[in-house]
């Protein structure tokens, strides 16, 4: 079911970004199954539109400037939507990943927003105590429900757990290796290709500069601490390991490169408590030759660096696999205005909020219309995105996901690195911890 | 140092008891020397941390650890006060702080009033009732408290701050004042009543004046935890409401930390603070020589 | 104290107070050790039920739990402990007179005045293992050659942490044990100086005694608060590395977070009987003069 997550996911960007370009697809042949009835609600709002709406929307704010961004979309839908709509939007903070866990304190408490900024993680906590909105009648009945990807609707169903869609796309994130050309250079490395030569990399950009015997340039950025599992997933796969099981000699094998560049000194030795300020600091400040990211952080990058940076996609070994971050939207069950909601919802998913959002934060959209605008068609960093959205996917998402992305997998990693535990013993703690 | 009858030592506790002049040499070892490096542990982070505020970002990363930044830069103050507002949550913060700290003063002060100067039935037990109070983590209390917040219809206002912040900071300064007040001599008050004051009368009195100083503590207790609260200001409050704390996590997204505008906003926060202190502590001295005229 | 005679006064004195804190946390709390008997984990929500103490042998079983408390009581001790030392020693010296007495008091408040979410941040940039300024202080002071990833070692990460919450609470004791020293009668002093007491005489046998309930409440009340606290090192390395700053308060903040409030109350329940038997000696002590 698992796998079917992930190949849903690599046809949905394979196809959104790729073959968006061939025009309309006949993507009415698989239309969402659970379309049987129609949604008298979703058309009554036509009629009995004017009265005056509010939808409060709770979102995060990667940085202040988004907040901005959010807030003037928010501006444009309430004096654009004729409905008579007022949007209320309140930023949360992200809080290492606590914002999902303070909206389901708010929701079940009552006092929760109508709609919501989503990480698709969180879904199975608020579908198993029924506090999202089934959104099936109103995609159904939706005029723009063919711009997104049907394998993406399929993606969003299976994180709940059901047959039916709770969570609205909004866009994603493909990560790919940032790499410094001139740095590949002093060293005489290519491009790596295949997983084996991203290996041998990570050794040669290793590098003594000016000669005092300590370490200046180290050849890969690893992610230690939470969120280090995606980058992590890619040497599990090169293997040719999976995720329904950590265990396979694969997946060990993966786990062992993992712990062998930490041991050897190919990474740096902060490596165990790096997060995501770290790596992208030590990849700014010239510490380390490559670094995995997504399109989120290119634009710092590029300030930085100029020319001097780039970016491939993980190279394969005997799989490739590659992860894919993603933001949705939800509605809430205790929502009392549903159908202005999903007028809300929509705006962000496909109609101009979905132009508007993307632009500015660089991350993949999932409208396929806004897909073929130029800045998406000819950045470089996108392109890295677009050419691992075949093998792109996601871990799990169980109800263990979230406790293990935050606690097991940073702390038994760690352990792992740091000598503690074998790659063995890890991957079976791994494996335990998340399907019990 | 041996005592030296002619010279006071440098006492503590100066009450009615002014240190004579002192030479300078052994007061450079038993009082410059430790304060200064105990305020210099205290006071670095600080430093650092508006050193970081007034850098540029790539100085930050730089390969070289700056002590004074090589360009400095105040947009990050700008930006708060301009593009953020952030004198608001600065208000919304004094204003649950300020009084969230009188509330608990004067209900906490009757309680350890009582619990010190009576013997009633149940006393032990309520006492310990009031200290194992604050031994649950907030985290397990989070889903119940919000719902009441809500049941009470002061849910997103400063009201349930208040509320929360008084009942998590009640029990501690019942037991600190209790404390303070055990340690007063009751025969202070024992004179007053003798010469024909009630109990009330004596409190005010004799008791509050030389209390002073131990309500500034514990008043000083309650407006810090108040003042840097986080996990119920980010599910009691909505924007309208924030406190500083949250605004500050608001500036940790998924991308990273904002350096200059969360260090920025720290020591914005930190100096009003400090200034209030300044003139607060004047009365911890004045406090204890009103006491000890009428002692 | 006054005799026990039948008045009703003491109890209108409480009832404020216990009308407040009953009213807001009382259920919850009750709810809280309820939860520690089911199996409470709302992410599973159709199998919530009564079940016993089956979550306290599971806790007993599980080897972290053991760390953890292990890990709180080496917090609570050496975090505590230094604590109070400087502490007490800073309000000595700010109860001495001398020139910006009044400025050094107001800027040793400055750890605690800081806002929580900025602690753990400020001091993880400290002690960065990359651009950190300790390390260039050390190495410029010639102690180390190469950096310390303090906070990325299990060795140096849990050392690390203990000393930003010593930093964070020397002011609450400096400030709460110098108005402590504001109700020592000068008449004291003045006697032992007639003995011709030392100044550690003094000390220890006027100064302290004096402050012995002061002193009682303050470190009974900072160890229940220690020991509850999370966001120092929940900012600065949420327990890791591979669990080597994890204490019990940040298991079961991790674990409610989880939304498994079975298991992270029965670990509360038990912190909470472990706190009141550290209270105990304290409270014996207290009463001991009725």
């Amino acid at each position: 079911m698992k796998k079917l997550i992930s190949t849903a996911l690599a046809l949905v960007l394979c196809a959104g970004t790729l073959a968006a370009c061939g025009g309309k697809d006949a993507g009415g042949s698989s239309a969402p199954a659970s379309s049987a009835t129609p949604a008298s609600s979703a058309a009554s709002s036509e009629a009995t539109a004017n009265e005056p709406v509010t939808i409060t929307h709770w979102y995060w704010a990667d940085n202040s400037e988004y907040s901005a961004v959010m807030q003037e979309m928010v501006k444009d839908f309430n004096a654009t939507n004729g409905k008579n709509i007022t949007v209320v939007a309140e930023e949360y903070p992200w809080d290492g990943g606590k914002y999902s866990e303070n909206l389901f304190t708010a929701v079940m408490g009552g006092g929760g927003p109508d709609t919501a900024s989503w990480k698709l993680t969180a879904t199975p906590l608020f579908t198993a105590n029924n506090l999202l909105a089934n959104l099936d009648d109103y995609v159904a009945n939706w005029a723009d429900k063919d711009l997104i990807e049907p394998s993406l609707y399929d993606v969003m169903k299976q994180a709940s757990g059901t047959d039916s869609i709770y969570v609205m796309p909004w866009n994603t994130q493909v990560l790919y290796v940032y790499y410094r050309p001139s740095m590949f250079k002093e060293a005489g490395v290519e491009v790596p290709k295949t997983y084996d030569d991203f290996l041998t990399a990570c050794e040669k950009l290793t590098r003594d500069t000016n000669g005092d015997g300590k370490t200046d340039v180290y050849g890969f950025g690893m992610r230690g601490s939470k969120g280090g599992q995606e980058p992590w997933g890619s040497f599990v796969q090169a293997r040719g390991g999976n995720f329904e099981d950590f265990t396979t000699p694969e997946a060990i094998q993966g786990m062992q490169d993992f712990i062998d560049l930490y041991t050897k000194g190919y990474v740096p030795p902060t490596a165990t408590a790096d997060g995501f300020n770290e790596i992208i600091a030590n990849f700014k400040s010239g510490k380390t030759a490559m670094t995995v990211h997504h399109t989120g952080s290119s634009a710092e990058m590029v300030d930085t660096f100029g020319d001097d940076v780039a970016a491939f996609p993980f190279p394969a070994g005997k799989g490739q696999w590659t992860s894919m971050g993603d933001t949705e939207n939800v509605m809430f069950e205790s929502c009392e205005n549903k159908d202005a909601a999903f007028e809300w919802m929509s705006y962000l998913a496909t109609g101009k909020g979905q132009e508007t959002w993307c632009v500015a934060t660089g991350n993949v959209p999932v409208s396929k219309e806004v897909q073929q605008l130029p800045q998406f068609q000819e950045d470089r960093f996108m392109k890295a995105s677009i050419e691992g959205a075949p093998y792109a996917g996601i871990f799990p998402i169980l109800d263990t996901t979230t406790e293990w992305i935050s606690n097991v997998w940073p702390n038994t990693v760690a352990a792992a690195l740091t000598g503690q535990m074998t790659a063995e013993q890890a991957m079976q703690e791994l494996q335990k911890a998340l399907y019990a | 140092m041996p005592a030296n009858q002619t010279t006071s030592p440098a006492g503590e506790g100066p009450m009615r008891y002014t240190p004579r002049k002192k030479k300078l040499a052994p007061r450079i070892f038993s009082l410059y020397i430790p304060i200064i490096a105990i305020l210099l542990f205290l006071l670095f982070p600080f430093y650092w941390t508006f050193v970081t505020s007034v850098k540029p970002e790539q100085e930050l990363y730089g390969a070289a650890v700056t002590y004074w930044p090589q360009n400095l830069t105040f947009e990050s103050y700008r930006k708060l006060f301009v593009d953020f507002n952030f004198l608001r949550p600065m208000g919304n913060s004094l204003l649950v702080a300020v009084i969230t700290t009188v509330v608990t003063l004067i209900v906490s002060m009757l309680a350890a009033y009582a619990f010190s100067r009576y013997d009633f039935k149940g006393r032990k037990g309520f006492m310990v009732m009031f200290l194992t109070n604050n031994m649950f983590p907030s985290v397990l209390l989070l889903i119940p408290l919000y719902a009441i917040m809500r049941k009470l219809g002061i849910l997103y206002t400063p009201t349930a701050l208040v509320l929360a912040y008084t009942t998590f900071t009640i029990p501690f300064s019942v037991w600190l004042l209790n404390g303070y007040i055990n340690d007063l001599p009751l025969s202070l008050e024992e004179a007053a009543m003798v010469d024909g004051a009630n109990r009330a009368q004596a409190f005010i009195k004799i008791i509050l004046p030389i209390l002073t100083p131990c309500l500034i503590a514990t008043g000083v207790y309650i407006f810090m935890q108040s003042w840097n609260e986080y996990t119920f200001a980010v599910m009691f409050t909505n924007e309208n409401n924030r406190t500083i704390p949250v605004a500050l996590k608001n500036l940790i997204g998924q991308l990273g930390v904002q350096w200059d505008l969360l260090t920025a906003g720290g020591i914005i926060t930190i100096i009003p603070v400090c200034i209030m202190f300044f003139f607060a502590q004047k009365r911890l001295v004045e406090g204890l020589t009103a006491g000890a005229v009428k002692g | 104290m006054q005799k026990k005679k039948m008045t009703i006064w003491p109890y209108l004195l409480i009832a404020p107070a216990l009308i407040i804190v009953l009213a807001v946390v009382f259920v919850p709390a009750v709810n809280a050790i309820l939860m520690s008997f089911q199996n409470y984990d709302l992410r599973r929500p159709n199998q919530i039920g009564f079940v016993g103490f089956d979550n306290y042998v599971a806790v007993f079983q599980d080897p972290i739990f053991w760390r953890s408390l292990w890990k709180t009581i080496l917090w609570v001790v050496f975090g505590v402990g230094f604590q109070f030392v400087f502490g007490f020693a800073l309000a000595l010296l700010l109860n001495k007179n001398f020139k910006g007495r009044g400025i050094a008091r107001a800027v040793s408040l400055i750890p605690w005045v800081t806002p929580g979410v900025l602690i753990g941040l400020m001091w993880r940039w400290i002690y960065d293992g990359n651009y950190g300024v300790l390390n260039d202080l050390l190495q410029k002071v010639g102690i180390i050659s190469d950096n310390i990833p303090f906070l990325a070692q299990q060795t140096t990460a849990f050392p690390s942490v203990i000393v930003t919450i010593i930093w964070q609470g020397i002011p609450f004791f400096a400030l709460m044990l110098l108005a402590g020293l504001q109700g020592i009668p000068g008449e004291l002093y003045e006697a032992a100086d007639i003995d011709g007491a030392t100044y550690f005489q003094k000390l220890f046998q006027v100064t302290i005694p004096s402050l012995k309930n002061t002193i009682f409440v303050t470190t009974l009340l900072r160890i229940i608060w220690v020991a509850n606290s999370v966001d120092v090192i929940f900012n600065m390395t949420e327990g890791g590395p591979a669990y080597s700053s994890q204490t019990l308060s940040v298991y079961i903040f991790n674990k409610g977070n989880s939304l498994n409030l079975g298991y992270a109350s029965t670990m509360s329940v038990l912190l909470t009987l472990l706190l009141s038997l550290v209270a105990v000696p304290y409270l014996r002590n207290m009463f001991k003069k009725d």
